[in-house]
């Protein structure tokens, strides 16, 4: 429940940063960059889109099905067993594409965007309290 | 208020609100323990169905305020049902709470509101 809790609250992080990255995005507007000033390097270059798919809406898309899936967990809606194992699948997928991302910066790009360091570092986050709690 | 504050209060809220309405989905009988006697006689529907649709009504706060969209709806619909909850729960231990979200939410509000709105309402400044 407590895992469960701070998924759900890291989630919400997520959809609100993301919700910023897509609001500027459409208003054809830079982002704030709070710590260094390379964020738009990073947030317009040929890696910000997957498959022609932006990717703060793939991230946002992301962070809402988490979220919906530790509610479910917490309601106890549906077939458990699937949602925990959905949950634990997800949570792998993104903190692996968090890495090639944050890779992808350091070596590729050679600019540090501060959202997407922060996005990253939420998923991590959750990959951890998946790791160390013992019962989700 | 500073936006970054702002922001930060919006984010904090949306949590708040939109998690108390998943524990209650998940319970609804027992937050129903909260209420008063007396006002528990004034409800028009059984507890647990009136304790989902505040649920419901938390989650749709929680969502306004996290997506930032009509935010000062989400702000004003959030101080108008803490002042409710605020009534209808009495004095208790939680109290002290729901006082510092009901003054985040109009906190929130205050720095929200339309222009359409805040026209109405508030007269405009006097050039001198």
């Amino acid at each position: 429940m407590t895992a469960l809790a701070l998924i759900f609250t890291l989630s919400a992080i997520g959809i609100s940063e993301t919700m910023y990255l897509i609001r500027k995005r459409v208003a054809l507007e830079q982002p704030l960059c709070p710590i260094g000033k390379d964020c738009a390097v990073v947030l317009s270059s040929r890696y910000s889109k997957i498959f022609l798919i932006p990717n703060d809406l793939l991230g946002l898309f992301a962070y809402i099905i988490l979220s919906i899936i530790s509610a479910f967990l917490v309601v106890e809606v549906g077939p458990q067993g699937f949602w925990k194992v959905f949950l634990i699948i997800m949570i792998i997928a993104m903190s692996l594409v968090s890495f090639f991302f944050t890779y992808l910066q350091w070596r590729v790009i050679r600019a540090w965007c501060f959202w997407c360091l922060m996005s990253a570092s939420t998923i991590w986050l959750m990959l951890v309290i998946l790791l160390v709690s013992k019962n989700i | 208020m500073n936006r970054t504050s702002f922001h930060v209060l919006r984010v904090g809220l949306a949590i708040t609100f939109l998690w108390i309405g998943i524990l209650i989905l998940k319970n609804p009988g027992a937050w129903g323990g909260f209420i008063a006697p007396w006002a528990m006689k004034l409800m028009p529907a059984p507890v647990e169905q009136m304790m989902v649709a505040t649920a419901w009504l938390d989650i749709i706060i929680g969502a306004l305020l996290l997506f930032d969209v009509l935010v000062w709806l989400g702000a004003i619909l959030a101080a108008g049902h803490l002042v409710m909850v605020l009534v209808v729960s009495g004095i208790n231990d939680v109290t002290v709470r729901d006082i510092a979200i009901l003054a985040g939410s109009l906190a929130l509000f205050a720095e929200s509101i339309p222009a359409f709105i805040r026209d109405k309402f508030v007269p405009p400044r006097i050039k001198i």
